[in-house]
């Protein structure tokens, strides 16, 4: 994949950011977007959550989680990206803005950069042994997406049960599914690295369950090294389109003074 | 109607805005050709209401397209007089015809020169390219 331009590194921001709430996290991410400009960096968070949430694609009904047993349940909150329903119980969770700047040409980049984040996870799988690779080269087809028909989107309700070509599965499975917003000011791609079955959606395998492979009992203590293994894939997947000089901080960085229960609602 | 593209005037973001009768003071707004490729399946589209008030430059829609969500960008100032509510259900006439078909709604500008700080076919397409 071609690096879109040469020269001084653009600056970006990582955020290991603490678990917190649905509302939280998503205000948060909304913030980013709708504060973004030409001279914020490129930013990297990475996050999970307080408890079990159901986060649900930005044009979907609320209502249809009832035809997924055990969703019901779930606090939920809406996101400001597209694609399907999210459970964010035993996964790893990251948001990338790419404020727009006038010096670095973006055309394209929405579906390049979905792309080089699920490469470069891959590839970051692959060295570890996992068998890791896109959608389009699975062969099964079940669950998979269905296209909108008569105009009615008839895709499963739940995310890892879409399937995009870019998508990226594990044995039969969807480990990683990412979605995007873009506006005038940048790019928000959210995305999810499901690691665990979660009690409430059972029909979904994440990396580490005994199907993959692995018989480890599993232990939130596990996740620890994934958050670096993440953190490091997304840092290489942006640097393939943005040459970018990294750097750790937090939400002070962008937000200075203002206190952290009011980031969400500037 | 038939609406070529070379008669439009167009937003930097994608939106285009096109005048049948000066005298009515009513543009019809879509999204070009370029911006549905870019865009690539398209799967919902959120409108706005009759008699609701847009401003050029600000959201006055969205669109979501595989999973990406869009805002889309009204290229004038007005009140929105007529809203394709049936594109809808029918995203895939963009594909086939984003300029006709696809026409999203109309407006009656408070301001019809602001026409004229819209790009032509040329800069846009010269934009498109870069």
């Amino acid at each position: 994949m071609k690096q879109s331009g040469g020269g001084i590194p653009t600056p970006g921001l990582v955020i290991v950011d603490p678990p917190r709430s649905g509302e939280n996290n998503m205000a948060i991410d909304e913030a980013l977007l709708r504060n973004a400009n030409s001279d914020w960096p490129i930013v990297l968070r990475v996050y999970q959550w307080e408890r079990p949430t159901l986060s649900i694609g930005h044009f979907q009904r609320i209502e249809d989680r009832e035809t997924i047993p055990n969703l019901s349940d779930l606090p939920w909150v809406r996101r400001k990206t597209g694609g399907g329903a999210i459970v964010h119980d035993h996964e790893l969770t990251y948001s990338i803005l790419i404020p727009k700047r006038d010096d670095q040409p973006t055309k394209g980049h929405n579906e390049l950069l979905y792309r080089a984040i699920h490469c470069a996870v891959a590839d970051s799988l692959r060295a570890l042994g996992w068998n890791a690779r896109f959608s389009e080269a699975c062969k099964n087809k079940t669950p998979c997406t269905m296209k909108t028909i008569n105009g009615k989107n008839q895709e499963p309700f739940l995310c890892f049960l879409r399937r995009t070509p870019i998508d990226l599965v594990v044995g039969d499975d969807k480990i990683l599914g990412s979605a995007q917003r873009r506006s005038a000011a940048g790019l928000l791609q959210h995305g999810s690295f499901l690691l665990r079955r979660s009690q409430s959606a059972l029909e979904l395998s994440g990396l580490l369950d005994a199907s993959k492979g692995s018989s480890a009992e599993p232990t939130n203590r596990e996740f620890d090294g994934w958050i670096d293994f993440l953190v490091a894939s997304l840092m290489q997947g942006v640097s393939q389109l943005y040459p970018t000089h990294w750097y750790n901080g937090s939400l002070d960085d962008l937000f200075g003074d203002v206190k952290e229960k009011d980031v969400t609602s500037i | 109607m038939s609406i070529t593209p070379e008669q439009l005037r167009y937003c930097e973001s994608h939106e285009w805005a096109y005048v049948a009768d000066e005298s009515s003071g009513i543009a019809t707004i879509g999204i070009s050709a370029f911006a549905v490729a870019e865009l690539t399946d398209l799967v919902f589209m959120a409108l706005p209401k009759m008699g609701q008030t847009v401003t050029a430059g600000s959201e006055f829609g969205e669109v979501e397209s595989v999973k990406a969500v869009s805002p889309l960008y009204s290229p004038v100032s007005g009140t929105v007089v007529e809203v394709h509510s049936a594109l809808v259900d029918k995203l895939d006439s963009l594909n086939v015809d984003p300029y006709d078909e696809g026409w999203i709604i109309k407006v009656k500008m408070s301001d019809p020169l602001e026409l004229n700080r819209l790009l032509n076919w040329d800069a846009y397409q010269k934009q498109c390219s870069h």
